[in-house]
């Protein structure tokens, strides 16, 4: 890389960062303004209601599988329901990623053994 | 071991377990912008670089993929803060659970989209005391994998890819899993669930669509927009019936 490139990788990285740190200083003003700084009190409900359906958002994208088709769906499928299945016997974060995986996997090889 | 001593290290643990998961979605594509970016002209080293100052994975194969095809600078460097403009509202959901370290803004280098999905259910329900050293645990781990997956791919992605196919369309699929696990107890009235299910369902479509990186935003908003028709219709039968 040139100069150029390296100032721009550099301002790029400077700038994601600012994104991250910077709204939240603002809320920390925001809550000592409020002197309610330990409480979800002080947060405009649409920041609340935002933060949840962003996660929901970034599930619905990674949904979809990098090669889309009938094995890749019906395993996403598969490994969806096991992992819901897991996580409402376990309540862990571990456990059902790891059943969901192994499932996913599983319907993947065995599909394409059918196949 | 004291209690204080006990009580940081299983937070420093808790948080690299919470963090395992990530491994399986981070590494497959840190490998894969490591080879993409070396062939495209950039050195091992540049590449390694890119993903430890950048850290931000959709933005980043913009930023090789446009560099590499000539496009001016200032429209690289508009693009990849327009992508990774969803970041704005990662901090202030998390800011309340945060103390006044002045630690916690030079942290915020590490809010991936899937560390604030994990620091948004986890921070909540942890001490006060313990949510530092776990946020750093969780944020070091999924930092390291998109550094080393990175490195990995730049050196040896042509050979890993071709010899273990099938590791890399199997391990992603543990983001979805994760991102399930964190929204599952989210499910708790039928506004809440009306609301997810438009979200997931607009987000899936849009994405299908070929729209991927406007896809997290718009669904996102579409999210809201119906959170609040539903509460707006709520308190309309509420006032009638009251």
């Amino acid at each position: 890389m040139d100069k150029s490139l390296w100032l721009l990788m550099l301002a790029c990285a400077l700038g994601t960062f600012l994104l991250r740190a910077l709204p939240l200083l603002w809320m920390r003003r925001h809550l000592v303004r409020r002197s309610i700084s330990n409480s979800t009190e002080a947060m405009p409900l649409w920041l609340t209601v935002l933060a949840p359906t962003m996660i929901a958002a970034m599930f619905g994208v990674s949904l979809v599988p990098a090669h889309p088709g009938l094995s890749s769906w019906l395993a996403t499928l598969l490994g969806g329901l096991c992992t819901i299945l897991v996580w409402r016997r376990t309540r862990s974060l571990g456990w059902p990623v790891c059943a969901g995986v192994t499932v996913y996997g599983l319907v993947v090889v065995l599909l394409r053994l059918l196949a | 071991m004291s209690s204080v001593e006990a009580a940081k290290s299983s937070a420093w643990q808790q948080g690299a377990r919470d963090a395992l998961p990530l491994l399986g979605g981070y590494i497959p594509v840190a490998i894969s912008f490591g080879l993409i970016a070396v062939q495209s002209g950039f050195s091992a080293l540049e590449t390694v670089l890119i993903s430890t100052l950048i850290y931000a994975g959709a933005s980043q194969f913009l930023f090789i993929a446009m560099v590499a095809s000539g496009a001016p600078l200032w429209l690289v460097l508009v693009m990849t803060l327009l992508i990774n403009a969803r970041h704005l509202v990662y901090g202030p959901n998390i800011a309340p659970y945060l103390s006044n370290s002045r630690w916690w803004p030079l942290l915020m280098h590490g809010l991936t989209d899937q560390i604030f999905a994990l620091a948004h259910t986890r921070l909540p329900q942890l001490a006060e005391k313990d949510r530092m050293s776990w946020y750093i645990s969780a944020a070091l781990i999924a930092w390291g994998s998109w550094i080393v997956g990175t490195a990995v791919g730049a050196i040896a992605g042509a050979e890993i890819t071709s010899r273990w196919p099938l590791l890399g369309e199997v391990m992603p699929f543990a983001l979805p899993a994760l991102f399930l696990v964190l929204l599952a107890p989210r499910f708790t009235s039928v506004q809440w669930t009306l609301t997810m299910l438009i979200t997931i369902v607009a987000a899936l479509v849009l994405k299908l669509m070929g729209m991927t990186n406007s896809a997290i935003p718009l669904a996102a908003l579409c999210g809201v927009s119906l959170f609040y028709l539903v509460q707006a219709k709520l308190k309309a039968e509420g006032k009638a019936h009251g």
